[in-house]
């Protein structure tokens, strides 16, 4: 049974990983870090990737058709730019939480279909076992 | 026309205030600060809640304003109360509660280390809010839980400033963190979220954000994030404390569950001291009308009240 560390560092063997984190998207809290950081600042990078997560979240425009309340109404968010791709991952648990998985992929290496499935495999194993 | 050169004026010294922080800068807690430097084991007893250290560093943290992990975990069916209680009565020295129950395969260890930290930082959000008591130490002290994921101190200080600032940014006054809620009726009321909706769905003018984060299972600061949003869009107010004595007093007898009214017994008491203590929120009665109309105005659901009401404290709190 994988913990949060597993996780991060099984994230990281993505091919392109450059960094991974777990983030708590109400509070902008990284729960978890591994490798780097845009700008060089896990915290600040968890912050805005909050940001942006709870909008996509509590937004109806991006929201699954039967919004039960209880799970993520979105899956994932993916942003790209010139030189890289951010795979953000909406972790469902059985508990009231709000975390996510963010991954930095580099554009030249980093497969986005390859490591959207693996992320979503990650999130389900690290609160199931 | 002649224009004439005079020189600029000197620019005036400004003092560097992010250099005069960081000297002054003794933590949130001095004491902390200290017994993290000395790698101190035991527990932290402050006013609004505890700490347990192990070599210096947080593993475990309380405080009657959020749910224990135990709350989090049985609300929504992850684990049964019976295994919770189960693991907890069998702990010992060697093995914590939190060993037992992966052990027991109950919970998934990603799952637990998720669940703790979140309450870790919601309890520590309260444990580290300014009081006016001195804090104690006990050495040597350790919880039933047992080791999850120790969190540095520097790291546990720093996220609770971030999210002191988080909250005042959403909507600056603070009374509606300890104060009964209520709702209020707002002209143009925005979308509201499935979380925002079944927290507003509860407000009926007796409970605290923390008595509904217990209730919903939820963490208390992202109830109190949400209460402050819907604060700001004009949903929901906190109720002056003179309207609240009759009908708390009331509600509180047959009713209230055991856990309902251990909950009341601290709200108040904090809900008073709190704001003063922060100082970040504006004061509100006193200035201006005689008390009759502050009461009065205070009350009201009047929808263009209520408008220039939250125009006078957002512009207080520039």
């Amino acid at each position: 049974m994988p913990g949060i560390d597993e996780c991060l560092l099984e994230a990281m063997r993505l091919p392109g990983a450059r960094g991974a984190a777990l983030v708590d998207w109400t509070s902008g809290l990284a729960l978890g870090t591994v490798g780097e950081a845009p700008g060089g600042d896990h915290e600040t990078t968890a912050a805005e990737a909050a940001e942006l997560a709870r909008l996509a979240a509590e937004h109806g425009a991006f929201a699954a058709d039967d919004p039960d309340g209880e799970r993520p109404p979105v899956e994932d968010l993916i942003v790209s730019n010139r030189d890289s791709y951010h795979l953000l991952r909406f972790v469902e648990t059985t508990f009231d939480s709000s975390v996510f998985l963010h991954l930095w992929l580099t554009r030249a290496e980093g497969n986005l279909a390859l490591a959207r499935i693996r992320l979503g495999e990650m999130a389900e194993r690290l609160v199931l076992g | 026309m002649t224009v004439v050169d005079t020189t600029p004026p000197p620019r005036l010294p400004v003092r560097d205030r992010t250099a005069a922080a960081e000297r002054a800068w003794g933590g949130l807690s001095p004491m902390l600060t200290r017994l993290a430097a000395e790698r101190a084991s035991g527990v932290l007893v402050r006013e609004l809640g505890t700490l347990y250290l192990s070599e210096g560093r947080v593993v475990h943290a309380e405080s009657p304003l959020a749910p224990g992990l135990d709350t989090l975990l049985t609300a929504h069916g992850t684990l049964t109360a019976e295994a919770w209680r189960d693991a907890v009565s069998r702990a010992d020295e060697r093995s914590g509660a939190a060993h037992l129950l992966l052990a027991g395969g109950h919970l998934a260890e990603g799952a637990l280390q998720l669940c703790h930290l979140g309450a870790l930082y919601d309890a520590a959000y309260f444990a580290l809010a300014p009081s006016s008591a001195p804090g104690r130490f006990r050495y040597g002290v350790t919880h039933r839980l047992g080791p999850v994921l120790p969190v540095p101190v520097a790291a546990l200080e720093r996220e609770t400033l971030r999210r002191r600032d988080l909250l005042r940014r959403i909507w600056p006054d603070p009374r509606a963190d300890s104060a009964p809620l209520a709702r209020t009726r707002t002209t143009a009321a925005p979308k509201l979220t499935a979380r925002q909706q079944a927290l507003l769905e509860r407000i009926d003018g007796t409970r605290t954000a923390a008595e509904l984060a217990r209730e919903l299972g939820r963490q208390a600061f992202h109830t109190l994030a949400d209460v402050r949003r819907l604060a700001s869009a004009g949903l929901v107010a906190p109720r002056p404390p003179e309207a609240t004595t009759g009908p708390v007093a009331t509600d509180d007898g047959p009713a209230a569950t055991d856990e309902g009214r251990a909950a009341t017994d601290d709200g108040p008491t904090t809900a008073d001291e709190r704001p003063a203590a922060e100082g970040t929120g504006p004061a509100v009665s006193g200035a201006g009308p005689p008390p009759g109309i502050t009461e009065r105005i205070a009350c009201t659901t009047d929808p263009h009240i209520t408008l220039l009401k939250r125009l006078r404290d957002a512009l207080e709190a520039l």
